[in-house]
């Protein structure tokens, strides 16, 4: 089969056709900054939007990977509704002040002006990217769902405790974050961008059952209604859960993503491979991807990491070929590849030319 | 009311997170001279122990288990200073921590109330703790146990500073410790010299019981 370019393949997988081979994108995002100008630190690539897209692009010339998502951190919208977020050189921001001391406070969350903090950096900085790489690769912004944002704005431990104790007070914040989401859609919307990936990371039986996630996550309302807005507003719905025990059957078959993307845990009793989650069906009406683990890109060598691609590569490949799908699979990181100063960049790129190698299929 | 009243009184206010009903049945146990560890172990603990199985069973979920665990806790407030010092003395002394540089300490919690539900005697140094902080209190209190958590792939070589510190200080080969955590592996315990990667935290405890 002759090559076909980034977009052909990627639309390819989204078709359920037979591509020339398997897509790939380590999730490399924070890492790129290493890329830009010698090196640039966490705090100044996550407060200016060119090196935010500059980073993405130096990937992209780099590794030449079938996508860019632009995952900036899960600190951002906490960030700009007044939580204190630090930023140590070389690690990932995070937040370390809350702003829920009591029930109360729940309510008084308002929604900030997206024109103005890191927010707007992140909508430029996509917009640029963009820009560049839209006619490239298939190309999506990233955004923090309304639970998620809430718990990083409450404290993960507070807010769980209150879903229990003061449901009603969660709800009134919730319906906040939505509306903080659907301001923040609206401007994804403006950048350009084929797809708006959202971060569900509460999916997950290691914190919430069914019934709690349905309630506080939403099939329709919350997320349920930011997935419709995405889907009006032009861009295809991606989902990144990177839980050990992932909502498969309300993230994947209710939500209904056109890309959905997972971490494998090998150590924990259900986690689901990549085979498992092709061989249950959840790859038949969407593209996956995932699920090399992100410690490797740190601590692995180029051998090492290569090999465990041409392994997830033939795992893959027989699942869907036993499955009769297409190329319906990403070989990807099972999270962000760390935006480490240790992490090895030679081995985002051996992740990449070993799918080029190995990820062809003789359909 | 009858001892076994108490006792389930206790228990039912940790199963189903009611930090009142602990408090009262703690109450309750002191004024009818009940021993302070039976009224422990056989109610707040025991409560703990069910909702630990049923949440390793997805019969309960985090926001249950954190209630619970705030129950037993309000219980514990009650119960824990009228223990006598000799029988205290027994318990095997762990130390729990989140490394410098992260402050995701959910995980660090569970495992520090299934520690306290298995008979330890916890210090929480909490979340972001300096690694001398960690070394220092150790070898200082003749710790028995650290227990090391982190969620981040940067602050984990925070976790090798910790064991490093304690051969440093000579203290390495009277202490126990474990790790915990997204990003760590049983590979990445060997490679820093610590004992045990905890899966989760019933793993952490089952293991420490193995080990004592």
């Amino acid at each position: 089969m002759a090559e076909m370019s980034h977009i052909e393949r990627v639309m390819a997988g989204l078709t359920n056709q037979k591509g020339d081979r398997l897509s790939t994108y380590p999730i490399a995002c924070g890492v790129n900054r290493k890329l830009v100008n010698g090196g640039v630190s966490y705090q100044d690539w996550a407060h200016n939007a060119k090196l935010f897209a500059q980073a993405f692009i130096e990937g992209q010339k780099a590794f030449d990977f079938d996508f860019a998502i632009g995952l900036m951190d899960l600190s951002v919208m906490a960030g700009d509704l007044g939580a204190g977020v630090r930023f140590d050189k070389e690690n990932t921001p995070f937040v370390d002040k809350y702003l829920i001391n009591n029930t109360e406070d729940y309510e008084k969350f308002v929604v900030p002006d997206i024109t103005k903090g890191r927010s707007a950096v992140i909508l430029e900085g996509t917009k640029l990217f963009c820009d560049v790489l839209k006619t490239e690769v298939i190309t999506a912004g990233f955004l923090e769902g309304p639970l998620l944002a809430l718990s990083q704005s409450a404290g993960a431990e507070r807010l769980f405790m209150d879903m229990f104790t003061n449901p009603s007070a969660v709800h009134k914040a919730l319906a906040t974050m939505t509306e903080y989401d659907v301001e923040m859609v609206k401007g994804f919307a403006k950048t350009g961008c084929a797809g708006l990936c959202w971060d569900y990371l509460w999916g997950n039986y290691s914190c919430l059952g069914d019934a709690e996630y349905d309630e506080f996550e939403g099939c329709k309302k919350y997320a349920g209604d930011l997935n419709a807005l995405t889907a009006k507003e032009g861009m295809a719905v991606a989902i990144h859960n990177c839980a050990d025990l992932p909502h498969l059957d309300t993230q994947i078959t209710k939500f209904a993503p056109a890309i959905y993307s997972m971490a494998y845990y090998p150590l924990i009793p259900g986690s689901p491979s990549a085979a498992e989650t092709i061989e249950k069906g959840y790859c038949d009406n969407c593209l996956v991807g995932g699920q090399i683990d992100p410690q490797l890109f740190i601590r692995g060598t180029v051998e090492k990491i290569t090999q465990v691609t041409k392994d997830l590569c033939q795992e893959v490949k027989t699942a869907l070929c036993k499955r009769g799908l297409g190329s319906r699979y990403i070989i990807a990181s099972g999270c962000e590849v760390p935006p480490d100063v240790h992490t090895k960049l030679e081995n985002i790129k051996a992740v990449v030319d070993t799918t080029k190698a190995y990820g062809k299929v003789d359909w | 009311m009858s001892k076994e009243a108490i006792l389930n009184k206790l228990s039912d206010a940790v199963v189903n997170g009611k930090p009142e009903l602990a408090k009262e049945g703690a109450k309750e146990a002191l004024d009818a001279k009940l021993n302070a560890l039976d009224a422990i172990n056989n109610g707040l603990v025991k409560g703990m122990s069910i909702v630990g199985d049923k949440y390793a069973a997805r019969q309960v979920y985090l926001p249950q288990v954190l209630m619970s665990a705030h129950t037993m806790y309000a219980g514990l407030d009650l119960l824990l200073p009228a223990i006598p010092k000799s029988e205290m003395a027994s318990m095997k002394k762990c130390i729990t921590a989140v490394v410098e540089g992260d402050v995701h300490d959910i995980g660090k919690n569970i495992v520090k109330t299934m520690l306290t539900a298995g008979g330890f005697d916890v210090n929480d140094l909490g979340k972001d703790v300096p690694t001398q902080t960690i070394v220092d209190t150790a070898k200082n209190n003749k710790i028995d146990v650290l227990a090391l958590s982190t969620l981040m792939t940067p602050t984990m070589d925070g976790m090798k500073a910790a064991v490093d510190g304690l051969v440093e200080n000579g203290y390495r080969k009277s202490v126990k410790v474990c790790i915990g955590g997204a990003p760590t592996s049983p590979a990445f315990a060997k490679e820093i010299g610590a004992d045990h990667r905890d899966a989760n935290a019933q793993d952490c405890v089952a293991w420490l019981k193995e080990v004592f």
